[in-house]
């Protein structure tokens, strides 16, 4: 243990922690400074002037981890910001809008609130006052804006650039002096506030400026004393948040008070009321942390850093009324309440003397927007499914289990390959069709992808269909049954009021790509060269099958094994439904299947490219140098054969220890291996030219920027762990390698993440190498969350250093704000085995 | 197995589809004429947000009728519902003399749309209940129907859409004209 050398991050790529030490302590100080500062937000200049005083300021973890492994990873004492913070100058709305029907003029826009909206205002109109609005009494709609780049747009990209680049001449100033006096090691310390602001940041970058999201109520209300006897009116809100269904009781409020006092106040209360809504107690959460929550179901989990803003904010008020006494007129203080679940803030909104309680979720995955339900869209459909599985026309990127795939993985895997999706519900709500389009977007997403809500037409109507297709891949909601007998619009008609779906005989068909034609390639010579047990040749001619590129084929092929795993996995999430584990969990197992995609269109383009664009790390030579582990030493270069066979695909560059430089999915066998892949190849090759699939390799890059563990594949080294038979010398490395390198706070958040997101997923790995079909699929995703589980058999590890190691690592976690949550939820067995080695060694210091 | 034996027997019987598109100035009565037909019964109707949608089968014929909404400004989305329609229905407010011009204009520029080419055209002169209103020969003469509509069938029914007077017949007539199968 006392050999390990202190994490010398490479120096070159984006040189991770001493410098972002400087650079957050240093953004940090910044804000404070505008905080104070009323008149100026993030006056670029002022940077210059904090520099040298606050960098030094927050305390730094311990430079050399390894002095004292057992110290706790305690987030810095740093100064928590707030999501929304009081002071910003982002409103919460930004719009209120009002139209209404008019018997002569058809939809127009009565007022706007506090400017006119630029764009098209009828268009606008008609969106808000949806078809057959007449023949209901209320309907809920959702659209979407793509606001043109404005002036104050601009001038916040210029801010965010100017930052940038302020950030980039520290970093490189830091470098020189770190390169200069040879300080080692680096303060390792938190990233969290310094993430979250890259956040922003980079998710303007990546997606432009964000969507103003619409949400509309319209009222019908019939009165014979009007001429033609009804009265239509809508109100909208226009919000830049994805949380936009929080609105929904005060525009109700707002509506019925227009149509009492239909003037441009009823509009200003209704801004002003939203805008003065208070989230600054809210916490800002680092990637990481967000992960962690949104997977977590403690109702507490990160409850410290709603305490922390509390504190922060007691002090504060405390500090306001000691340097100006005159004004503390004995206002009675506010009270502060700890949320009851951290996943929701809850907040008041007063509206015209009402308080409005309002819930504000805190960590959005992206592509969420509003209140939809999963368990609604895919009962919706999957009941048809079950009372009479539909034939599907077959398509190698929708149909991907032949013609009786499942209608949720067939709509799954059009929204990755970017079909044009449109969910029809004629005689329904246009809420009721929004909200479908919005759970779609989620699924697709996992929380994991990007760009369906960007392409996204929640409520959309005939006479927008030109503007509709000229957007290359959607999804859209129509009332309009027109829709269905215009095959020539859409891929995939998902009929609500049905259950049905049906893919467009008129749909493009998928070319054969050379990724296709590589990868059989390579598995016919791969079956040429090697003694054909019976388990290859069957996998082997699956494959061969899919060759032809004939439609009988191919839904041969996977119609009878569920290869790709796919009818394993609904039914786990039919019965998750049906044993009522809530809407969470069937997010997060459409999490997990997203996240497996992802690494399985990995492994495949490594497997046919020789590299991937979306895997980033370890074996990858824009990683870096990865820093030479002292294990390496560690006498486990005889790794099983089962491992070897995959290894030699996953093995990367740099060679250090072949345990610990492995990444990417881990497959039980070979076999299983090419069994899945050539399951999943068409839709993988129908992904990999879309929004989804680019957004995805900048968000990687993102996201690996934020890593504080560069040179480990995290995931896959639990996954081994999880789903391989390894000999001890090999889980030795790797529970070694977890135990020293996991050791500050965001490292400890790195790793539950990981865990977290690998709790339920694994696929065809946590089978073992059972031959035959997808039946392991359904083990694994039927599993509850594993948690700590693999972490914890550590602790029976025949090696008493590992054991030790592995105490050490729990003891980090034990202590960790998230972690704490993921010990209480370690088996009882494990926990006695912690307690028992704590003990032993103990008694053995004492013996010394 | 069951869609195929009532397809066969439809041909047998005659049994026909037929796509209808109604259209109309604002308040001329498409609503109330499109529920006479669904429900045969007179309802009140509040201004058609949109499109009202129904089926109706009357005399061995499905007719789907879409009735699309007629204010001044969202008359242009109707072309949007050309496409696929065998016949139009064109209802006339035989009352309101002052906009008789108004809906020569929009009936030209529909009947004369290369989608429409090969529709029937029913007019319905609604309203007939309303004393000292137009005849149905005044209304075709107003709407120059002549000319307006001389590469198409077209017919002038006398209709009062809350009694139901005219309004079969004019179904009937369609009926009886349509040539083209109903493209599904």
């Amino acid at each position: 243990m006392t050999s390990i050398l202190p994490y010398r991050p490479s120096t070159g790529g984006a040189g991770p922690s001493s410098s972002h030490t400087r650079r957050s302590s240093n953004a940090r100080s910044e804000s404070i400074a505008s905080n104070r500062d009323d008149g100026l937000q993030d006056s670029p200049q002022r940077n210059n002037k904090t520099l040298n005083g606050h960098s030094r300021t927050p305390s730094t973890q311990s430079s050399i981890p390894a002095a004292h492994p057992s110290t706790a990873p305690k987030r810095k004492a740093a100064l928590l910001k707030s999501q929304y913070p009081a002071n910003s100058t982002e409103n919460h709305v930004e719009y209120i809008l009002v139209a209404s029907f008019d018997i002569d003029r058809g939809s127009v826009m009565e007022h706007q609130y506090p400017g006119p909206i630029s764009g098209d205002e009828h268009m606008l109109a008609e969106l808000m006052l949806p078809d057959q609005t007449h023949t209901r009494s209320q309907d809920w709609t959702i659209f979407f804006l793509h606001k043109d780049t404005t002036a104050e747009d601009e001038a916040k990209e210029e801010r965010r650039e100017k930052r940038r680049q302020r950030r980039k001449q520290i970093e490189n100033r830091r470098r020189d002096a770190q390169e200069g006096n040879g300080e080692g090691g680096g303060e390792l310390e938190d990233e969290g506030s310094i993430d979250s602001e890259d956040d922003e940041d980079e998710d303007a970058v990546i997606n432009g400026p964000p969507l103003i999201y619409v949400l509309n109520l319209v009222n019908t209300k019939l009165d014979t004393t009007v001429k033609r006897g009804s009265v239509v009116k809508s109100m909208a809100i226009c919000t830049r948040h994805s949380f936009l269904h929080i609105y929904k009781p005060l525009l109700l409020l707002a509506l019925e008070t227009y149509f009492q006092a239909p003037t441009q106040e009823t509009l200003a209360l209704l801004y002003h009321a939203v805008n003065s809504m208070d989230l600054s107690l809210m916490p800002k959460m680092s990637y990481f942390e967000r992960s962690i929550l949104q997977s977590s179901d403690a109702k507490d989990m990160f409850v410290e850093k709603f305490e922390q803003m509390i504190q922060q904010r007691m002090a504060e008020d405390a500090a306001r009324q000691h340097l100006s006494p005159t004004s503390s007129d004995g206002k009675p203080s506010k009270r502060f309440t700890i949320p009851r679940d951290t996943h929701e803030f809850e907040s008041k909104v007063q509206y015209n003397g009402v308080p409005v309680p309002i819930k504000v979720p805190t960590a959005i995955a992206p592509e969420t927007v509003g209140d939809f339900s999963l368990i609604k869209l895919i009962t919706t459909f999957a009941s048809g499914h079950s009372r009479s599985p539909e034939q599907f026309q077959t398509h190698p990127h929708l149909t991907t289990s032949g013609p009786l795939t499942h209608p949720i993985i067939v709509l799954l895997n059009a929204l990755l390959t970017q079909k044009r999706v449109i969910f029809l519900g004629h005689n329904q709500p246009s809420g009721e069709v929004a909200e479908a389009v919005l759970a779609a977007c989620s699924l697709a997403s996992g929380g994991i992808l990007r760009g369906f809500t960007r392409h996204a037409f929640p409520y959309t109507d005939l006479t927008k269909i030109d503007d509709l297709l000229k957007v290359p891949g959607f999804v859209a909601g129509v009332t309009n049954p027109a829709f269905a007998h215009k095959p020539e619009w859409w891929d995939l008609l998902c009929d609500l009021p049905s259950g049905k779906m049906k893919i467009s005989p008129k749909i493009e068909s998928a070319s054969v790509t050379e990724g296709i034609q590589f990868f059989q390639q390579q598995q016919a010579s791969l079956s040429n060269g090697r003694s054909a047990s019976d388990s290859s040749a069957s996998g082997i001619s699956g494959v061969m099958g899919m060759s032809v590129p004939g439609l009988s084929s191919h839904s041969n092929t996977s119609a009878h094994s569920d290869a790709a795993g796919d009818a394993a996995f609904m039914d786990s999430v039919m019965h998750s439904i049906n044993s009522r584990h809530g809407e969470a969990a069937v997010r997060s197992k459409f999490r997990a299947y997203v996240i497996k995609f992802t690494r399985l269109a990995a492994a495949f383009e490594e497997s046919v490219y020789g590299a991937s664009a979306i895997y980033i790390g370890v074996g990858n030579p824009s990683a870096g140098e990865s820093a030479t582990s002292p294990l390496a030493a560690s006498p486990s270069t005889s790794s099983t054969s089962p491992t070897t066979a995959i290894e030699h695909h996953n093995n990367g560059s740099s060679s250090t220890d072949p345990q610990l430089a492995g990444h990417g999915y881990v497959w039980p066998s070979e076999e299983a291996r090419i069994r899945e892949l050539a399951a999943n190849i068409h839709r993988i090759e129908g992904w990999r030219n879309t929004r989804s699939y680019y957004a995805f390799i900048s968000d990687l890059a993102v996201i690996y920027t934020r890593r504080p563990i560069k040179d480990l594949d995290l995931s896959h080294l639990h996954d081994r762990l999880r789903s391989l038979k390894l000999g001890s010398d090999a889980t030795a490395s790797i529970y070694l390698a977890l135990a020293n390198r996991i050791r500050t706070y965001e490292e400890v958040c790195q790793l539950l993440a990981t865990v977290a997101d690998s709790s339920d997923t694994g696929g065809g790995a946590g089978g073992g190498g059972a031959g035959g079909s997808g039946g392991s699929a359904a083990t694994s995703y039927g599993g509850g969350k594993a948690g700590l589980f693999w972490i914890g058999l550590g602790l029976f590890h025949q090696r008493a250093d590992v054991r030790e190691g592995v105490v050490g690592l729990l003891e980090r976690i034990k202590e960790h704000e998230a972690g704490r949550h993921f010990w209480a939820g370690l088996g009882r067995f494990a926990k006695l085995a912690f307690f028992r080695i704590k003990r032993e060694r103990e008694s053995a210091g004492n013996g010394r | 197995m069951g869609g195929q034996i009532s397809k066969m027997m439809n041909r047998i019987f005659g049994s026909k589809e037929m796509r209808l598109l109604m259209l109309g100035l604002d308040a001329a009565g498409k609503t109330t004429i499109l529920y006479k037909l669904k429900l045969d019964q007179d309802v009140t109707t509040i201004p058609t947000v949109g499109f009202n949608v129904e089926t109706v089968t009357y005399k061995n014929t499905k007719f789907n009728v879409w009735d699309v909404g007629g204010q001044d400004k969202i008359r242009p989305l109707w072309r949007h519902y050309f496409s696929g329609t065998q016949g139009l229905i064109f209802v006339i407010d035989s009352n309101d003399r002052d906009r008789m011009d108004e809906a020569r204009t929009e009936l030209t520029r529909i009947i004369q749309d290369r989608e429409m080419k090969d529709a029937l055209l029913l007019v319905f002169a609604n309203k007939q209940d309303i004393k000292g209103c137009m005849k149905p020969a005044d209304v075709s003469n107003a709407l120059k129907l002549d000319s307006v509509a001389k590469n198409h069938i077209w017919k002038v029914e006398p209709s009062c859409a809350t009694t139901g007077e005219g309004i079969f017949e004019g179904l009937a007539w369609l009926s009886s004209h349509v040539k083209t199968p109903a493209q599904k």
